[in-house]
């Protein structure tokens, strides 16, 4: 089943194939030769390391306020904790629901739309981050808790367990894993979120990173990569080591404090007022059928490739282990539009180049999403099968790849909010969509085009979540009937 | 699982700890009366950016000494940002395009221009061509129709040398973005990336500022077989600084004036200013004041880039 | 009174409505094919399935309303057993405890900073090792996890025990001594699948078609009885 999207691949690649131009390649190729020389002017290094402090502490301190939030939030949306409590799962569905416009705004969008009300303020990022990454926390919580049949919560509850008891007992431990498994996969996102806000004058690595892309200056572009690669390697490593990030943090909190203002946000006195004139014409003005439809396809499409391309890498190169996990990362380390320039270089530009680069940053968090989910599943069903004379190709399609593809693909529902949301960077190649219509109207100060445009994107998500909700339903059923 | 419990403890502490320290930087950091008193410069990222990024104690030390206020540049590398940072009175002295800088001054009531480079009173923007686009030198403006029907990228969406103007002149003669192959133009964040993508042939034809275009086939960056320059604009204003309202309130009056010639002053006699001059790409600033914008703000409006 | 009380309480296409008091100090078989209802029984008495006719009363209460002291004199030893595996047995057999204790308790049991003292009455009845406590019982063998179960239930300390097909799965020394155990609680209702065993008990209840056809002492079930019991038609 996860490899079903892969077989949208060969529509792709045959447009690409038309499309292809190959006029700059000498600049791909360039780009590549300046991974293996990447500047060491010793100035950029003191900018990029003091950089790299602020990105990280932006990165940790909304990662553990949305992942707060979000459990919160999320055992208020769940169907399965509210009825656990006696309440009907109705309530705890509207409040599901409220959460997707949250979830529906890029950090980006969130950052300048903050940025109005508090002006230039540390919290303005981590506020950005958090508010989007709660949301999706909470839908991930609330989804890990409602889609597991377990049975232990209500045998507790039927031998008279209070239900705090039970839900701490019996529901949370079973969702544990997942979850902190998630939420380290959070940690890794709120790194690359953060990086992308460097756009806010926060500093931060990725302010560097975007000033020297906008400038085509490679050499200094992969300095700033290696140091976000390394950052994000030591991430990983120290993620079960809760005390040692704790002190890397605090060592970051010391040197990054004088860059990143984390002092109580105030509200500006200048507030926003938006002429009420100009909401009809802005609805009316706005081509939405080209519009909505431009992103929807965008995002099926980029969707498509985020969950395709793992599964087929993964039955490509079985036995290589070491040799995908840095390719995952790759993927996730080079920034859309950076990734987005480098396919310009090569290709026409089109809708599906826009799916294309989204797809493939996408792919990497996915890939690594399949990683981890094969890790917990046991080899012992592939073994099986591969002793019973099955090929060794098929034996991890049904040992390895059938047993994960539920959750895999639960997550790659998910993924499609944020591929929804990450339709507003890729305005470069084709302009095509809401998320680039977002942002010309937030360049032009257009508010009432920006409030319809967020409703829009709103609604979208909304839809999406039915849709995802319903389909998630379709399978578990499945499931259970097989 | 017994190996639960000390890690779910130790994270717990690490919380609190996170939260403690947090909370005690945030008080501790900087005291809103101390804050007021420096003064926060920014830059729309536009030219060399991720210089003026790294050599931004240059500009603030030379206005520090010369004004004998702290000064702190903000790194700001979105245009919207730059803008909303400055209305909600984060940034005290901006360096904007012309588009940001009427878009600044709208938003900001009592803000004012203060100055701008020798050569912004006459800016240009060049389009250039693929060489396989097919495109030929334009020798007069209404030429500009052979374009529709191409693949053609503008700069970043807020830059008045490489979106608002281009976009302006062609209108003038007929051209929308509607006409563009895939009926609509693409963006390629910078004016950079711009002459990139029309290098490699991904877009046919493209527009920026000529100032980066000439820096750029100075420092032998273009090929010329594959990119040439088809038509340079008409001149209009660009770039210029701005400063917010509350300067002479803040400290004291004539202080915006005392800014505006602390800016204008910049010779290049000293090594530390003929770097920020380098920097900007300018010989000297000169004075300049908000009606040499009224053409700018017109023409935003006409575009619906200023509403 | 009667502890449990099924008045014309049915499913429809299930069980058809019956009525069925049990009292302190009974000790109850079910027996019947696969499929003839006993289950259905079973879960209709603990609350796990509601009757779409006739109710069901817990000490003269309806079951849906019982207090929450009530709903702990009820427990049920599970099929699937249904433990929680990411916790370790000494906390799965606190966990039988919940209902006469606070929140702050649970968490401190899942932090694993209970005494494991006042269980240990349970685990003796159940002959589980003590070195295997403070394993995740996902890592236990199917045996273990049926003791740990059961220690559960006992540490719940009901005054009814249900049980569905407790023995089914296991070997005849292990299947003896979980029936014993069953066995000591003040009144039991457990479904077998072996008729051979049913003088240990002193009521034999027999569903056939989804109808309760059988209700005697085990002394005068008769040979026929069983037989007719378990026929097709």
């Amino acid at each position: 089943m996860p490899l079903l999207p892969s077989l949208l691949l060969l529509p792709v690649l045959l447009r690409l194939f038309m499309d292809l131009h190959a006029g700059g390649l000498n600049l791909v190729l360039r780009f590549w030769q300046a991974a293996l020389q990447p500047s060491l002017d010793p100035m950029l290094l003191r900018s990029l390391l003091g950089a790299v402090a602020t990105t990280l502490l932006m990165a940790v301190l909304s990662w553990v306020i949305s992942t707060g939030a979000g459990l919160v939030l999320g055992l208020l949306c769940s169907k399965r904790v509210a009825r656990l409590f006696g309440a009907s799962g109705r309530m705890s569905a509207v409040l599901k629901y409220l959460l997707a416009p949250i979830r529906a705004l890029h950090e980006l969008i969130w950052g300048l739309l903050l940025l109005q009300l508090f002006g230039l303020n540390g919290w303005v990022a981590v506020l950005a981050i958090s508010l989007p990454y709660s949301a999706l926390m909470a839908r991930v919580v609330a989804d890990q808790l409602d889609n597991r049949s377990s049975s232990a919560a209500e045998a507790l509850r039927n031998g008279g367990a209070p239900a705090g008891s039970t839900l701490i007992t019996a529901v949370l431990p079973e969702a544990a894993s997942g979850l902190l498994s998630h939420s380290g996969h959070r940690l890794d996102c709120a790194l690359r979120s953060a990086v992308l806000l460097g756009v806010f004058g926060l500093g931060g690595i990725g302010t560097d990173l975007a000033l020297s892309l906008q400038s085509l200056r490679f050499h200094e572009v992969w300095s700033g990569l290696w140091v976000l690669a390394t950052l994000m390697l030591v991430l990983d490593r120290l993620r079960r080591r809760p005390l040692l990030l704790g002190l890397l943090v605090m060592l970051c909190l010391g040197s990054a404090s004088s860059q990143l203002d984390l002092t109580v946000p105030q509200f500006t006195q200048t507030l926003l007022s938006i002429p009420s004139g100009q909401f009809v014409p802005a609805l009316l003005e706005t081509p939405w059928a080209e519009l909505i439809g431009g992103t929807l396809l965008v995002t099926f499409i980029a969707a498509a490739i985020a969950i395709g391309l793992p599964p087929l890498v993964l039955l490509l190169t079985l036995d290589h282990r070491t040799l995908r996990q840095p390719l995952w990362a790759l993927m996730r380390l080079i920034p859309v539009p950076l990734t987005a320039l480098l396919l310009l270089l090569m290709f026409q530009p089109s809708a599906v180049l826009a799916a294309v680069a989204l797809g493939l940053h996408h792919s990497g968090v996915m890939g690594r999403v399949m990683e981890e989910d094969l890790d917990h599943c046991s080899s012992d069903t592939t073994k099986a099968l591969h002793q019973l004379g099955a090929s060794q190709c098929s034996a991890v399609l049904y040992g390895q790849l059938g047993p994960i593809s539920r959750t895999y693909l639960a997550y790659g529902l998910v993924r499609l909010d944020v591929i929804l949301r990450d339709t507003a960077v890729v305005g470069m190649v084709g302009g095509a969509g809401l998320g680039w219509q977002l942002i010309d109207a937030l360049g032009s100060f257009h508010w009432a085009l920006v409030v319809w445009l967020l409703l829009a994107y709103g609604v979208l998500t909304l839809c999406g979540e039915l849709i995802s909700g319903w389909l998630q339903n379709t399978w578990s059923c499945k499931a259970v009937e097989a | 699982m017994p190996d639960r419990q000390p890690r779910a403890i130790v994270f717990a502490g690490f919380l609190a700890g996170l939260g403690l320290t947090a909370a005690l930087t945030g008080c501790s950091s900087t005291n809103p009366g101390g804050e007021a008193s420096t003064l926060r410069i920014g830059a729309i990222p536009d030219q060399n950016p991720e210089k003026l990024n790294r050599l931004y104690d240059t500009l603030s030390d030379e206005l520090s000494e010369r004004l004998d206020v702290p000064v702190k540049y903000v790194p700001v590398s979105n245009y919207a940002a730059a803008v909303s940072a400055f209305r909600s009175g984060s940034l005290d002295l901006v360096w904007f395009g012309g588009l940001t800088g009427v878009q600044a001054r709208l938003q900001t009531p009592g803000s004012q221009v203060l100055a701008q480079r020798d050569i912004d009173a006459e800016f240009t923007s060049v389009f250039i061509a693929h060489g396989a686009s097919g495109l030929k030198p334009i020798t007069s403006s209404d030429q500009l129709v052979q374009l529709k029907g191409k693949r053609f990228a503008f700069g970043s969406e807020s830059s008045t040398s490489g979106r608002l103007m281009p976009q302006y002149f062609m209108k003038q003669n007929g051209v929308t973005p509607e006409d563009f192959a895939g009926g609509r133009p693409g963006f390629s964040g910078s004016h950079d990336a711009t002459i990139a993508v029309v290098q490699s042939g991904a877009y046919e034809a493209g527009a920026l500022n000529s100032q980066v275009w000439e820096s750029q086939v100075k420092d032998g960056r273009v090929d010329p077989d594959k990119v040439a320059v088809i038509w340079r604009t008409p001149t209009y204003v660009d770039y210029h600084w701005v400063a917010g309202a509350d300067l002479d309130q803040r400290y004291g009056e004539g202080f915006t004036n005392r800014l505006q010639q602390a800016l204008i002053a910049i010779e290049p006699d000293t090594e530390r200013r003929r770097t920020i001059l380098d920097l900007f790409g300018a010989e000297a600033f000169i004075p300049a004041a908000d009606g040499d914008y009224a053409a700018i703000e017109a023409v935003g409006r006409e575009l619906g880039k200023i509403r | 009174m009667p502890v449990l009380e099924l008045l014309q309480a049915g499913l429809a296409g299930r069980l058809q409505p019956s009525n069925l008091r049990i009292h302190n100090g009974e000790r109850i078989v079910l027996l019947g094919r696969s499929g003839a209802g006993k289950s259905t029984l079973i879960s209709l008495c603990n609350g796990a399935l509601q009757p779409d006719q006739g109710r069901v009363h817990w000490q003269g209460q309806p079951l849906g309303q019982r207090s929450r002291r009530q709903r702990c004199q009820l427990g049920t030893l599970w099929q699937e057993l249904r433990l929680v595996e990411e916790l370790t047995a000494v906390q799965n057999i606190q966990a039988g405890a919940l209902g006469r204790h606070n929140l702050l308790w649970a968490f401190r049991n899942l932090l694993g900073l209970l005494d494991p003292a006042p269980c240990m009455d349970a685990l003796g009845k159940v002959g589980l090792e003590t070195d295997l406590l403070h394993k995740p019982v996902h890592n236990l063998s199917g045996g273990q996890r049926q003791r740990v179960a059961l220690a559960r239930l006992m540490h719940q300390m009901p005054e009814l025990v249900l049980a569905d097909e407790p023995l089914s799965a296991l070997d005849p020394v292990l299947a003896d001594d979980v029936l014993a155990t069953l066995l000591q609680a003040p009144a039991c209702l457990i479904s077998l699948h072996r008729p051979e065993l049913m003088h240990r008990f002193n009521r034999v209840l027999g569903v056939r078609h989804g109808q309760l056809v059988l209700d005697q002492h085990p002394d005068a079930v008769t040979e026929a009885d069983l037989k007719w019991l378990y026929s097709e038609s």
